[in-house]
């Protein structure tokens, strides 16, 4: 991991980590392997539903978890406010997706 | 970071000069940037609405004060019962609401503005030209007939063939732009705006209230749009959301609005709590009982407010197992309400209580708002539910808290913070005509309607049979709304009277203030507080008088105020999006001159709103606003 | 706080520019709350999805119908143009305004070649497939959904586009830097949009 000094001027006070590109690239491999698993194991077939949709989704979490977190800067300080209104946000979502799972259609 | 916020604004670009291009008249209005005009201009477009609303109750009232009465056709009937929820639900009590936000919490919060007076004023346009669209329906063949739920198959094209329905999505859409944009301005300014010492926990409770309402509104709006989406693609585009024939279910149009509907109250009930929580205080001399547990039950109500909304839905027969579900959600509420309930009463337990108008409404607000709240508890129960389902029993619960609720809260804030709007006190004795005439009134309204539903009357039909027992009460009933009418009038005519006399209000008119607005002048300048003022405790102006100091010990030296430019691309933004939303409404439309059908029916119409509006976004990205100084001579002018 | 002002007058930029004003930082934090505002919008596009997936009224059902090496390269691109955004906001940090514009104009070419083929596949479904907004309550929902995200990224390439010009103008100073952050936030929350498409949508469609 490189990390530059960024040149202090005047007084401030706290100390910048220039974060290198190396880490973000690998955050990319990360997401192109977990991305290709989701693919290949469709494209692949042969795969029982049920196991594929939870490997899928969990593909798919930790993917944005990644993204969100270091593209996103969600990971770093100060990010709480963000934090908690984008779990409230996800929270809204997710209740609206087991509306439609579960409460639209019946016998 | 709250504690830099105002310093920072002293720091200036070096090309900004002092000279500042002042517009007056109706120039001022359109192009004002400044919260307490923003909040103005929301007091009177909400008015206006509430206005047009009120007009309908009466006119249904009027249609159902006897039995098979011919003053109203069915149409027509549906029409004004449309249009009078969706019109004081979205159009009345929201912008009165975002008046007061508007008008208040910046001061109550110690900041000169809030996070971003640009989109303040945008969020107010689009607020209006949507609500002006929804109501062009009267006079563009047809207001729309469907409910303010506008529950599909109803709403579709199939059963509802004139562009009424069309208004109701497109209207709201807008108007739900403009509320959605006033909400994320609120939660970033109460997020980074309050002034030095002012953390979480020392904020007013309106201040709080505002907060969690505001957030509310960022994860509900959404909803909605994209509910309104689908039902303007299914009329517009031919789409099959809610058809059944083509594998549509209008059951989903149920669950996406209620996702929205049941927060929405939610909305409008916690500003309301919070005003009551200022005023109570104000009033009794006691800082507020339990302030702590107000906090925490301010927030379990917004998450249960999430969690309840298929109580709206129990007879569409979602099962034992969901109905069970949500009608234990539902009842939960009850605890943090009844805390807030309890929190009150102890607040005047032992109080100097002052029985002045702005107390009375909050005073009758407990115990009328309770009442909402308790037949609320009796229709969580699902089974119950069967029977009260879609009748007036339905209709009273909601008259209760909302009017019962709100519309009090309401008129306590304005009462309580008019001298601080306009520098005049409105008059007491006129003011206490309206409390008991608007309260009676309201009680003969929709006390009876509870029995009504009871014995069985359907809500949304337009008239009934005689010998039902219905007669009577239906009369008691709109001789209520009529008295509650007088009660607007007595309020209108203070409002009159009071705008003539001088603007002599003082800095502190109640003279028990407790909170930051009430340290500087009525109406405040239009930088607000010349030096920002230090918090040192919850109640930041009462810990002041009691340590017998006169005003806010500074937290800066006077020194140069920047303020943000008047402009005109707000009102420019929200007219093109009124401007496009009327050509989509139209675009399948055939006209009977050629060139009109053409303009519309190849979204020539469209693309020009839209134009005029990402073309201000551009002009509004491209040219950077400095802003403009007062600087500390012209402060001391003064 | 007033030493990042004080800099950004003498013309060096501090470290992060785009929080060096209170303006800034209030622009990145009601954008962090705008998008917990979208993952709801998208939230009731999905379960709106979700609910109506399995309704083909005899049209062709997401088996038929989706191509995975198409999805795979749009995936692909957005999520590449995704990294190169990250790659601006680095070259933002280090106060590097040419490198900046270039890697805002590669995330535009790459969320370019994503729309193209976005445009390619629906006019594909529509004249060949005979599925089009009308067919069934499958395919309006398909179309609502995919469509709102291809919408955002259309925003999305033509307000960076306008950036890159503002750049070319005014320079990177703290008024220009909060409107890129923001902007590169938005990218990537089109690109967690369109992990989540592409395991719900095509690759669950696929699945059945």
């Amino acid at each position: 991991m490189v990390t530059e000094q960024h040149p202090q001027e005047g007084s401030v006070k706290h100390r910048h980590r220039q974060e290198g590109p190396q880490r973000h690239i690998v955050v990319f491999i990360f997401s192109v392997v977990l991305t290709l698993i989701a693919f290949a194991a469709v494209a692949a077939g042969g795969v029982n539903a049920s196991f594929a949709v939870i490997l899928l989704l969990v593909m798919a979490v930790l993917q944005v978890f990644l993204q969100m977190g270091f593209w996103m800067h969600l990971k770093d300080k100060g990010h709480l406010m963000p934090i908690i209104f984008m779990l409230g946000g996800f929270f809204i979502a997710g209740t609206c997706i087991v509306m439609a799972l579960y409460w639209v259609w019946w016998d | 970071m709250a504690q830099t916020a105002q310093s920072l604004n002293h720091a200036r670009p070096p090309e900004a000069g002092h000279s500042v291009k002042r517009h007056t008249g109706l120039m001022d209005w359109i192009t004002t940037v400044d919260h307490k005009k923003i909040a103005i201009l929301y007091l009177w477009a909400g008015g206006l609405f509430f206005g047009i609303g009120g007009l309908e109750a009466i006119l249904i009232r009027i249609q159902l004060i006897k039995p098979m009465n011919t003053f109203l056709d069915a149409q027509t009937f549906n029409e004004l019962i449309t249009m009078h929820g969706t019109t004081m639900i979205f159009l009345g009590v929201m912008p009165v609401i975002f008046a007061l936000m508007n008008a208040v919490i910046p001061l109550q919060i110690g900041a000169r503005d809030v996070a971003f007076p640009f989109l303040n004023a945008l969020g107010f346009w689009t607020f209006l030209f949507g609500g002006l669209l929804l109501n062009l329906s009267w006079i563009m063949g047809g207001a729309p007939d469907a409910g303010w739920t506008s529950y599909t198959p109803l709403s579709t094209s199939t059963y509802s063939a004139t562009h009424g329905v069309d208004f109701y999505t497109i209207g709201l859409q807008i108007a739900g732009l403009g509320t959605l944009i006033g909400g994320i301005n609120f939660l970033a300014t109460i997020i980074t705006m309050r002034a030095p010492g002012m953390s979480y926990m020392r904020m007013p409770m309106f201040a709080w209230t505002t907060f969690i309402t505001s957030a509310i509104i960022l994860f509900a709006f959404p909803a909605i749009t994209v509910g309104l989406v689908l039902l303007t693609f299914d009329r517009i585009l031919g789409a099959n959301f809610f058809e059944v024939g083509a594998g549509g279910n209008p059951v989903l149009w149920q669950h996406i609005f209620w996702i929205f509907g049941h927060p929405e109250v939610y909305i409008l009930i916690l500003p309301a709590f919070g005003i009551i929580s200022e005023v109570i205080p104000t009033f009794a001399r006691k800082r507020l009982f339990g302030y702590s547990s107000m906090v925490f039950a301010t927030i379990l109500i917004a998450f249960l407010g999430f969690m309840v909304w298929a109580h709206h839905m129990f007879t569409t027969g979602l099962g034992p197992v969901a109905n069970a579900l949500f009608s234990v959600s539902t009842m939960l509420i009850a605890v943090p309400t009844g805390i807030k309930i309890f929190n009150w009463l102890f607040t005047m337990w032992g109080g100097q209580v002052r029985f002045t108008t702005p107390n009375l409404f909050a005073v009758g607000f407990i115990p009328t708002f309770t009442m909402g709240g308790v037949t609320g508890v009796m229709l969580a129960s699902a089974p119950a539910d069967f029977q009260f389902h879609d009748t007036y029993f339905v209709v009273a619960h909601f008259h209760y808290v909302i009017v019962g609720g709100l519309v009090l809260g309401l008129f306590a804030g304005l009462h309580y913070w008019w001298p601080k709007m306009f520098g005049r006190m409105l008059d007491e004795g006129l003011g206490k005509w309206t409390f008991w005439t608007f309260i009676i009134g309201f009680h003969m309204t929709f006390f009876v309607q509870h029995f009504l539903g009871l014995m069985g009357m359907q809500r949304r039909v337009f008239t009934y049979l005689p010998n039902q027992q219905f007669d009577l009460l239906n009369l008691i009933s709109t001789i209520g709304a009529g008295l509650m009418g007088v009660g607007m009038l007595f309020f209108l005519t203070n409002i009159f009277l009071t705008s003539r006399k001088p603007a002599d209000a003082a800095d502190d008119p109640w003279e028990d203030g407790r909170t930051l607005e009430w340290t500087i002048p009525s109406p405040p300048p239009e930088y607000n507080f010349k030096q920002t003022p230090l918090v040192r405790g919850i109640d930041a102006f009462w810990k002041e008088k009691t340590a017998g100091h006169k005003g806010m010990t500074p937290s800066e030296p006077v020194g140069s105020i920047h303020m943000p430019s008047a402009t005109i691309l707000p009102f420019l933004m929200s007219v093109g999006i009124f401007i496009a939303g009327l050509g989509f409404m139209f675009s399948r439309d055939t006209f009977s001159s050629d060139a009109l059908s053409f303009l519309f029916n190849n979204y020539i119409v469209t693309g020009l709103g839209l134009l005029i509006t990402f073309g201000s976004m551009l002009m509004r990205s491209l040219f950077d606003d400095h802003g403009w100084h007062i600087e500390p001579e012209e402060l001391e002018g003064r | 706080m007033t030493t990042a002002h004080a800099e950004a007058v003498k013309g060096t930029l501090p470290h992060e520019p785009e929080k060096a004003t209170l303006e800034g930082r209030n622009k990145v934090l009601a954008f962090w709350l705008f998008l917990g505002g979208e993952a709801v919008l998208f939230g009731t596009l999905f379960a709106t999805f979700l609910a109506l997936r399995n309704q083909t009224n005899d049209g062709p059902s997401a088996n038929e119908l989706f191509h995975l090496p198409l999805v795979a390269a749009a995936t692909f691109l957005l999520l590449v143009s995704s990294l190169t955004s990250v790659f601006a906001i680095q070259a933002m940090h280090r106060n590097r305004p040419a490198l900046l514009r270039s890697w805002l104009l590669v995330t535009v070419v790459l969320g370019a070649a994503f729309l193209g083929l976005e445009i390619y596949e629906f006019s594909e479904y529509v004249r060949h497939e005979k599925f089009g907004m009308t067919t069934s309550a499958f395919s309006s929902a398909f179309y609502t959904l995919v469509g709102f995200h291809g919408a955002h990224v259309a925003f999305g390439i033509l307000w960076i586009s306008v950036l890159i010009g503002q750049l070319v103008r005014k320079g990177l100073t703290v008024v220009t830097a909060p409107k890129i952050y923001v902007s590169a936030m938005y990218w990537h929350f089109i690109d967690v949009v369109w992990v989540f498409i592409f395991t719900v949508v095509y690759l669950l469609g696929k699945v059945g």
